[in-house]
C-alpha cells in the first residue's frame, strides 16, 4: 500500500467518521444536501414535510433510483401524514427503521438504497430500507451449461444469489456473513458456509484477506478474486468461478466457502485444487458410467489440447524416425510446397485460431455469421490451397483448438491455452527432449501451489482421505468422506451403519 | 525478490540464442532410405552401396497425377554405409536418413565373404539405422536385385517390404532376420543366424513334390514380380554357409523358442493312398520344451525336444475317410508324426555334422549349467557340445481337426 493510500484514507475517516448529527436538524439537513450536492446529483431526492401528530418538519433523503416508491409512498409518508401516536417509531409501524447518530451512517445508508429521516428537535436519525437496485431476472447458465441438471444461474443481485444458494442447502448452519469491501464505495460481500462443517482456519484467512483490501472500489467477484487470490501472477487459477447455485451448493456441502457480491452473476469457491476445476457439475449429475466416460474424454482432451500440436513440432522437427513411414510421408509430401518451417506454420494456425475465438467473443451479435465463415476459409481451404501451411496442420490446430473447449472452467482454459504456446515453443527447441524438460518444470509448479493452503493436486497428491473424486468419481452410494485436504470440522459425508 | 524474477526470461532467450535448434531439420529436406543393398567393390576394403530412396510424393493425395518415379535407386562406392550417403549427395538433393530403413541387402558373394562383417559393423555403431532392420541375402548382386525389384501393385518400396516381409514370415518360409537378432548371435558365438534369402533371377525351377522345398528362384510361378523371398541363408560365426530351403526354414522357426511362430499350411503325405498328399495347417500354441541335460565330466549334453502342435485338415484329395475312421485316424496322426520327426531329424543332423553348430538358438538352455562366460566358451558349444550331443525330437500331435466337414464326397455315388 503505498503512502499516498494511507494519506487519503486518513482524510477520509478525520472527515466522516466522527462526524455526529447535529441537535439541529435543520443543520443537518443541510449537511446532509450539501455531502450529496443536491441541486446537481439529479437522482438525489430531498423531501420536508411536516408529522401530523407533533406538527414537527420531518426531512426525507434518498435516491430515487434505487429505491421503492411505492414503499416510501405507504409506509413512510402516509404513516407521518396521517398516522397517530406518541413516537415516531411508532407511527412508522416497520421492524428496520434504524437510529444513526453520524453522517457516515447516513451517507451508507443512503448509498445503499435505503430512505433517511431527519426529525426536527431530535439529534438522531432513522433509516429505513426501502432499496430496489434493479437487475436482470434469473436466466440459464450462459457459459455452463448442462443436459440433465438444474438450468438457474445466478444473477446480478446479492439478495436474490443468496436466496438461489439458501434454496440449494435448507441447513440452519448454512451462514450469510456479511462484509464490506471499498472505501469509496461500499459492497458488501457476503460469505457463504456451513458452519459446522467450514474449516475455521480457512474462514479466518479469508476473512482477514476480504478485510485487508484497501481500495476504493471494489465493484463485484471478479475483481473481488483478484485482490484475495494469493499468486496474482501465475498462470493456474486458485479461486473457482462459478455461475451455477447447484454447483456452489455442492461445495458448500463438502465445507467449502462462497463468496457472493452484487454485480455479478456469479459466485467465487475457495479453496479448490485441480480436480474441482476441472471437473463440470454434470459429472456427477449422469449415472456414475456416464459421468466417468465424460471424465474420460475430458482428461484425454486436457493431454491433446496441451500437447499435440508441441509433440507435433518435436517429432516432425528432431525425430522423423518416430514417425511411422506411411505418416511421415504424407507429411513430407504435404510440406513440399510450403516456404515456412513448420514451427512457423503451427503457430500461425494457433494464432489464427485464438484470434476467431477471440474475435468471436467480441464481435457485435449481427455480425457474428462472419466469423464462421471467415474462419473456416482462412484456416481450412484457402490457407491450404494457397500452400501457405499443409493440410496436416490444419488437422492438428483444429483438435488442439477443438479440445480446448472441453475444459469448461474459464480460468483454468486460460492455462490450458498459455500452456499450449509455452510447450509448443519448448518443442521447437530441442525437440523431446527440452519439451519433457519444460513438461516437468510446468508440472512441479503446479504441483507446488496452494489454494488458501490447500495443495493443488490434493487429494491425489499428497494423498487426502476423500470422497475418491479426482480424476473419475466413485458410485455416490460410496462416497463416505469430505474432501480431508480442506479440513472440514465434519468429516462424514454419509453415515456409516 | 521481484528483481530476481526478471532474470528468468533473460537466461531463457540466452538458451534460445546460444543453443540454437541444434538437430532440427524440417522433414521435407530429407531424402528416406527404404532399402540399403550393400555389394563387394573393385578393391578390398571398398563396398559398393546401393541406396533405395522412396518420393514421399508419390501415393499422397494432394500431389495426385505426380508422375514422379516412386523410388530412386542409386549406387555408389565407398568405405562404409554412413559416408558413402554423404557421398551419394553429390547426385542426391537432399539429406539422406537411415532412420526409415526397412531391409539391408547383401548379395550372397558378399555374405559369404570375410568381409561382411567389416561393413555391417557399422550398423552396430550408427545410431540412424534401426537394430529392427530385416537382414535380406541375395542371389545376384544388391544392386541388381534392387533395380530389378519392381512390384507390381505395391509401389511405394517401404509397403512392399513391410508387407512383404510380413507375410513371408507369417507362412514361415522365411526367418525372422533382424540385426540385433545377427549381432546377439555373432557376439554369442555359438548357434546359426538365419537371414532371409532372396532373388530376383528365376532359375531352373525345381520339380518338387512339396509346396515348400523351394529356396527362393526355384518357385514355379507365372506373372507377378519376378522377386522371391523363400528360405534362408545360414550365417555361421559372422560368414555365410549355406542356404536352407523353406521347409527346413520352417522347421528352424517351430524349433526356436524366441521365435514367433503363428501357423502355416503344409502337406503331408497321405498314409493310405501315397500317391496323393494331405494338406493341413499346423498350428502351434505353445512354445516347444526343450530339455537340456548336461554331463559336466564328459562336456556331453543331451537335449529333448518335445514339440506340442495341433492339426486342421484342410484337404483329402484321396477322399479317404480319415474322420469318422478310428483306425485311418490314428494311421493319419501317426504318419503326420512321423513325416516332421523325419525331416526335423534329417536337418538336425545336417546341422551337427555339417554346420557344426546349431540353427535353432538352443545355446541358452546349456548356458545355465556354467558358472561364468569363460566358462561356456572353454566348453566350447559350437565345436564340441553341439556336434557330439545326442538330440532326440518328438512330435506332439494334440489336436486333430478336420474342418467344416466331416464327411468327403463320395466318389462312387458321385460318378454313377
Amino acid at each position: 500500500m503505498s503512502r499516498l493510500q494511507k494519506g487519503k484514507k486518513a482524510i477520509k475517516q478525520m472527515y466522516e467518521k466522527k462526524e455526529k448529527l447535529q441537535e439541529d436538524a435543520k443543520d443537518n439537513a443541510e449537511r446532509l444536501k450539501q455531502l450529496f450536492s443536491y441541486g446537481i446529483n439529479k437522482d438525489f431526492s430531498y423531501k420536508q414535510l411536516v408529522a401530523d401528530y407533533n406538527k414537527k418538519k420531518i426531512y426525507l433523503f434518498f435516491y430515487a433510483s434505487i429505491v421503492n416508491s411505492d414503499k416510501i409512498e405507504e409506509f413512510i409518508i402516509k404513516p407521518i401524514h396521517e398516522g397517530e401516536g406518541d413516537k415516531l417509531s411508532k407511527i412508522i409501524n416497520t421492524r428496520d427503521l434504524i437510529e444513526i447518530t453520524d453522517f457516515e451512517q447516513a451517507t451508507d445508508d443512503i448509498n445503499n438504497g435505503k430512505i433517511v429521516l431527519l426529525m426536527e428537535g431530535d439529534s438522531i436519525g432513522y433509516s429505513m430500507e426501502v432499496s430496489d437496485f434493479k437487475h436482470r431476472a434469473i436466466s440459464q447458465p450462459a457459459n455452463e451449461s448442462v443436459i440433465r441438471g438444474p438450468k438457474e444461474a445466478f444473477t446480478e443481485s446479492l439478495f436474490v444469489n443468496i436466496s438461489l444458494v439458501r434454496k440449494q442447502i435448507r441447513d440452519k448452519q448454512l451462514i450469510t456473513e456479511q462484509s464490506s469491501v471499498g472505501t469509496r464505495s461500499k459492497q458488501s460481500v457476503v460469505l457463504v458456509y456451513v458452519s459446522d462443517i467450514v474449516n475455521d482456519e480457512i474462514l479466518k484467512n479469508v476473512r482477514e484477506r476480504i478485510e485487508s483490501i484497501e481500495v476504493d472500489t471494489v465493484r463485484n467477484v471478479e475483481l473481488l478474486e483478484q485482490y484475495i487470490e494469493e499468486r496474482p501472477y501465475s498462470i493456474f487459477p486458485s479461486i473457482l468461478y462459478t455461475e451455477r447455485p447447484d454447483n456452489a451448493g455442492a461445495y458448500l456441502e463438502d465445507g467449502h466457502i462462497i463468496l457472493l457480491m452484487d454485480n455479478s452473476a456469479a459466485c467465487l469457491i475457495l479453496p479448490v485444487t485441480f480436480w474441482d476445476l476441472f471437473h463440470s457439475p454434470e459429472d456427477r449429475y449422469s449415472r456414475f458410467i456416464f459421468g466417468n466416460f465424460t471424465r474420460a474424454i475430458r482428461f484425454f482432451s486436457f493431454y491433446i489440447t496441451t500437447m499435440i500440436s508441441a509433440a507435433y513440432v518435436s517429432l516432425a522437427n528432431f525425430h522423423s524416425e518416430m514417425i511411422p513411414p506411411d505418416l511421415l510421408f504424407a507429411i513430407t509430401a504435404a510440406r513440399e510446397y510450403v516456404p515456412f518451417p513448420l514451427i512457423v506454420e503451427i503457430l500461425l494456425m494457433e494464432f489464427a485460431f485464438e484470434l476467431i475465438r477471440e474475435a468471436g467473443i467480441r464481435i457485435p451479435n449481427p455480425l457474428g455469421p462472419t466469423i464462421g465463415i471467415v474462419g473456416a476459409l482462412i484456416l481450412g481451404q484457402a490457407a491450404v490451397e494457397a500452400n501457405i501451411i499443409s493440410p496436416i496442420i490444419v488437422i492438428v490446430a483444429a483438435l488442439s483448438g477443438l479440445t480446448s473447449f472441453v475444459i469448461a472452467d474459464t480460468s483454468l482454459n486460460y492455462t490450458v491455452r498459455i500452456s499450449r504456446f509455452i510447450f509448443i515453443l519448448s518443442a521447437a527447441f530441442l525437440g523431446m527432449l527440452s519439451l519433457v524438460g519444460v513438461f516437468l518444470l510446468w508440472f512441479m509448479y503446479a504441483a507446488s501451489l496452494k489454494s488458501f493452503g490447500v495443495p493443488f493436486f490434493a487429494p491425489l497428491a499428497p494423498y487426502y482421505k476423500s470422497s475418491g473424486d479426482t480424476m473419475f468419481r466413485k458410485a455416490l452410494r460410496a462416497e463416505i468422506w469430505r474432501p480431508s485436504h480442506i479440513k472440514p470440522k465434519d468429516l462424514h459425508k454419509k453415515q456409516r451403519k | 525478490m521481484i528483481k530476481h524474477y526478471g532474470y528468468i526470461p533473460v537466461i531463457f532467450l540466452l538458451l534460445l540464442i546460444l543453443t540454437g535448434c541444434y538437430d532440427r531439420i524440417e522433414l521435407e529436406q530429407q531424402s528416406y532410405v527404404i532399402a540399403v543393398g550393400i555389394d563387394k567393390g573393385e578393391e578390398t576394403g571398398t563396398f559398393s552401396f546401393t541406396f533405395q530412396l522412396a518420393n514421399p510424393e508419390v501415393g499422397a493425395t494432394l500431389s495426385a497425377g505426380s508422375d514422379e518415379e516412386p523410388q530412386e535407386t542409386v549406387t555408389i562406392t565407398g568405405s562404409d554405409i554412413i559416408t558413402a550417403t554423404n557421398t551419394a549427395n553429390s547426385f542426391i538433393t537432399k539429406k539422406i536418413t537411415l532412420d526409415q530403413t526397412k531391409v539391408i541387402i547383401i548379395s550372397e558373394e558378399l555374405a559369404r565373404s570375410k568381409d561382411f562383417i567389416r561393413v555391417i559393423q557399422t550398423a552396430a555403431r550408427t545410431p540412424q539405422i534401426r537394430r529392427s532392420v530385416q537382414l535380406i541375402v541375395s542371389k545376384e548382386n544388391a544392386s541388381d536385385f534392387l533395380n530389378n525389384n519392381e512390384p507390381k501393385t505395391e509401389t511405394r518400396p517401404h509397403k512392399y517390404y513391410q508387407y512383404m516381409l510380413n507375410r513371408a514370415s507369417q507362412t514361415g518360409i522365411i526367418p525372422d532376420a533382424n540385426l540385433h537378432r545377427f549381432f546377439q548371435i555373432t557376439e554369442g558365438d555359438a548357434d546359426l543366424f538365419l537371414a532371409i534369402y532372396a532373388t530376383t533371377e528365376i532359375s531352373e525351377p525345381k520339380e518338387s513334390g512339396s509346396e515348400d522345398e523351394y529356396i527362393a528362384g526355384q518357385v514355379p510361378q507365372q506373372g507377378g514380380s519376378k522377386t522371391q523371398f523363400m528360405g534362408s541363408a545360414v550365417f555361421k560365426e559372422g560368414q555365410m554357409i549355406d542356404i536352407l530351403d523353406g521347409q527346413d526354414t520352417r522347421i528352424c522357426n517351430i524349433l526356436d523358442k524366441t521365435i514367433e511362430m503363428e501357423e502355416l499350411l503344409a502337406t503331408y503325405p497321405d498314409p493310405i493312398k501315397p500317391e496323393y498328399q494331405v494338406s493341413a495347417n499346423y498350428s502351434q500354441k505353445s512354445v516347444p520344451l526343450v530339455n537340456v541335460s548336461y554331463d559336466k565330466k564328459n562336456n556331453h549334453a543331451k537335449i529333448d525336444v518335445t514339440i506340442p502342435f495341433e492339426i486342421e485338415i484342410i484337404a483329402i484329395p484321396s477322399l479317404v475317410d480319415y474322420a469318422q475312421n478310428n483306425k485311418y485316424n490314428q494311421k493319419l496322426r501317426e504318419s503326420i508324426e512321423q513325416s516332421i520327426e523325419e525331416k526335423t531329424t534329417k536337418l538336425v543332423k545336417k546341422s551337427q555334422e555339417e554346420y557344426g553348430s546349431d540353427p535353432f538358438y538352443w545355446s541358452i538352455y546349456i548356458r545355465r549349467y556354467f558358472k561364468d562366460i569363460p566358462a561356456y566358451e572353454e566348453a566350447d558349444w559350437n565345436k564340441v557340445i553341439y556336434p557330439n550331443a545326442s538330440i532326440t525330437i518328438n512330435y506332439k500331435l494334440k489336436r486333430l481337426e478336420f474342418g467344416k466337414m466331416l464327411k468327403d464326397s463320395k466318389l462312387n455315388e458321385v460318378r454313377d
